[in-house]
């Protein structure tokens, strides 16, 4: 056996250049969700990805990459709109949106009974990773880079107090409204590869690891990204040839690392 | 402690590569086929043209055949390929499959592979509308055998006499069964069935039979309340009295209707899965045939 004949295949390239875009993205907006306790939100966002793809199959849109994105951009707006106006809380109104919006597109979809052409969006496909959804991932990535650098700062001190936030003049509804569009962008380029299923846990699972081990934001951030990288180039390997789908490979891993690092946090980082 | 905290994730991380690493490489060394040889490698898309390859390799050293699904995946409309089909294919000198548009994976095969040599078994075989489940019936699963050896001979000519010989031997013994079905079209033709899977309508049709309604009970299939009841109408509009559905996913269904209505239900093999014998397919089709024989006499 050669260690590195998955090389060899255009779709292994394609898959190893999108997970080295990808992953370093999850990690950094990762630790992001977990601090602002949003995990349900982007689970929520994943989901409506089933929408979206029903949107353009209805209006017959021939790239159902981009109905998608514009779906969930309009879906990540509204639950943040709406969340912060009703009186329940906001995981009660994410769990309403999120099941209106599956329900949505499952009926659309499996309209004729023909759900199970669409079934891989569940589990994640990796021979869909083209060279054109590379350059996609390519521009999301520069763009989160570019807020990432400009707007940290603000971003993180609306999460930890938005009326302190918004006395020093930060526009707190901006920021999270920029922040849930990106989430709801790096969601979508990448689902069709992930699955709808486990798409969250690669956004939750390197940042809460982090968590557990880091002291302070810069480790916080470094670690996750580590962890996220790690997870997902070993996973691509292993799923290559153990012959599993990729993205339950990557979790599966990403999950092995939080539970050693919760261990370590209980004992050294409390 | 800062430290501490970095050489401990260093070596967390290498022990999971290290652990990742050892069991890929166990599970590959499990897995890994013997060394590649001169033979005719030949990959089949799914059971029933499994079953028919193996019947024309017969006992040929020469060959090797290999399945691309599971023996269980059953029909392959919705198949996803996965990178290790992607790879068996890449070292295939030829690529059965049953065409029709059942394997709607093919362009991205021939985009993938373009030298690859792929031979759709239902080739000039007269098909349904929409419905390529043509091995369900018997004289036409002969003309795909027939296809196959042609397909065989012509990737590996040395070998000619064998294939044509072994499919020879294999459509008499499938003849056998087309008697025993003209036999039965007697009582059946002319009369109304109403099947829970597209593939008996080939069934229906060699036997004479009237298909009419089709529900599509398939693997991962959900019906809704409006068309079972379209279904139940049939059923009492055209009288009929047989319902043709498949065990694994027609069983809740089929006891519906036979609560529902007068119709009975006879539960037959779709043949798109099973074990890898070479008689399996001839077993299956006899099992139906003894099936149908008592629902007819009824």
């Amino acid at each position: 056996m050669e260690w590195f004949s998955w090389l060899h295949y255009d779709f292994m390239k394609y898959a190893f250049l999108a997970i080295l875009i990808i992953t370093p993205l999850f990690g950094l907006m990762g630790t992001m969700v977990v601090n602002r306790k949003m995990a349900f939100f982007s689970d929520a966002l994943g989901h409506s990805a089933l929408t979206g793809i029903a949107v353009g199959v209805v209006l017959g849109v021939s790239n159902t990459n981009v109905s998608m994105a514009v779906f969930a951009v309009i879906f990540a707006l509204l639950l943040n709109q709406i969340s912060s106006r009703v009186a329940a809380s906001t995981d009660t109104v994410i769990s309403v949106f999120s099941s209106f919006s599956i329900a949505i597109g499952l009926a659309i979809l499996s309209k004729g009974g023909n759900f199970s052409r669409y079934s891989s969006i569940l589990v994640g496909d990796i021979l869909s990773i083209t060279p054109e959804e590379i350059w996609y991932l390519a521009v999301i990535f520069a763009i989160t880079l570019f807020f990432w650098t400009l707007c940290f700062n603000k971003l993180l001190a609306v999460s930890l107090n938005r009326t302190l936030a918004r006395s020093c003049h930060i526009p707190a509804a901006w920021m999270e409204n920029l922040f849930a569009v990106l989430t709801a962008l790096i969601v979508m380029v990448s689902i069709k590869w992930v699955g709808i299923l486990i798409i969250n846990a690669l956004l939750i699972l390197p940042a809460a690891a982090s968590r557990n081990m880091s002291a302070n934001m810069r480790e916080y951030h470094f670690f996750s990204i580590v962890f996220s990288v790690f997870s997902g180039i070993l996973g691509l390997v292993i799923s290559y040839y153990v012959n599993v789908a990729t993205g339950p490979a990557i979790v599966i891993l990403a999950s092995m690392i939080y539970f050693i690092t919760y261990w370590w946090g209980r004992r050294y980082n409390i | 402690m800062k430290n501490h905290k970095y050489l401990f994730v260093f070596c967390m991380l290498l022990a999971i590569a290290m652990a990742g690493g050892i069991f890929t490489r166990i599970y590959v060394s499990l897995e890994e086929k013997q060394e590649k040889n001169e033979k005719l490698h030949v990959v089949t898309s799914f059971y029933p043209v499994y079953i028919a390859a193996l019947n024309v390799a017969g006992e040929s050293p020469n060959v090797e055949l290999e399945n691309l699904s599971e023996p269980q995946t059953g029909c392959m409309h919705d198949y996803q390929l996965t990178p290790q089909d992607l790879i068996l294919l890449s070292g295939a000198d030829l690529f059965l499959v049953n065409g029709g548009g059942i394997e709607n994976f093919l362009t991205e095969v021939s985009e993938s592979y373009p030298e690859l040599a792929v031979c759709q078994a239902s080739e000039g075989v007269e098909l349904l509308e929409d419905n390529a489940h043509v091995w369900m019936d018997t004289t036409l699963y002969a003309q795909m055998v027939k296809n196959i050896a042609e397909a065989f001979c012509t990737a590996d000519p040395a070998g000619a006499e064998v294939y044509q010989a072994n499919a020879e031997h294999y459509c008499r013994q499938i003849q056998n069964l087309t008697d025993q079905l003209e036999n039965l079209k007697a009582a059946a033709a002319g009369t109304s069935v109403v099947i829970f899977h597209e593939a008996y309508a080939y069934l229906a049709k060699e036997l004479g039979m009237e298909t009419a309604y089709c529900l599509d009970l398939d693997e991962e299939r959900q019906v809704s309340a409006g068309e079972i009841a379209d279904m139940m109408g049939e059923i009492s509009k055209n009288h009929v009295s047989l319902v043709f559905a498949e065990e694994l996913y027609g069983k809740d269904m089929g006891d519906t209707v036979e609560a529902e209505t007068k119709a009975r239900v006879c539960y037959l093999n779709t043949l798109v899965r099973g074990d890898y014998e070479a008689g399996s397919y001839l077993t299956a089709v006899q099992q139906n045939i003894d099936l149908l024989e008592q629902a007819l006499e009824k």
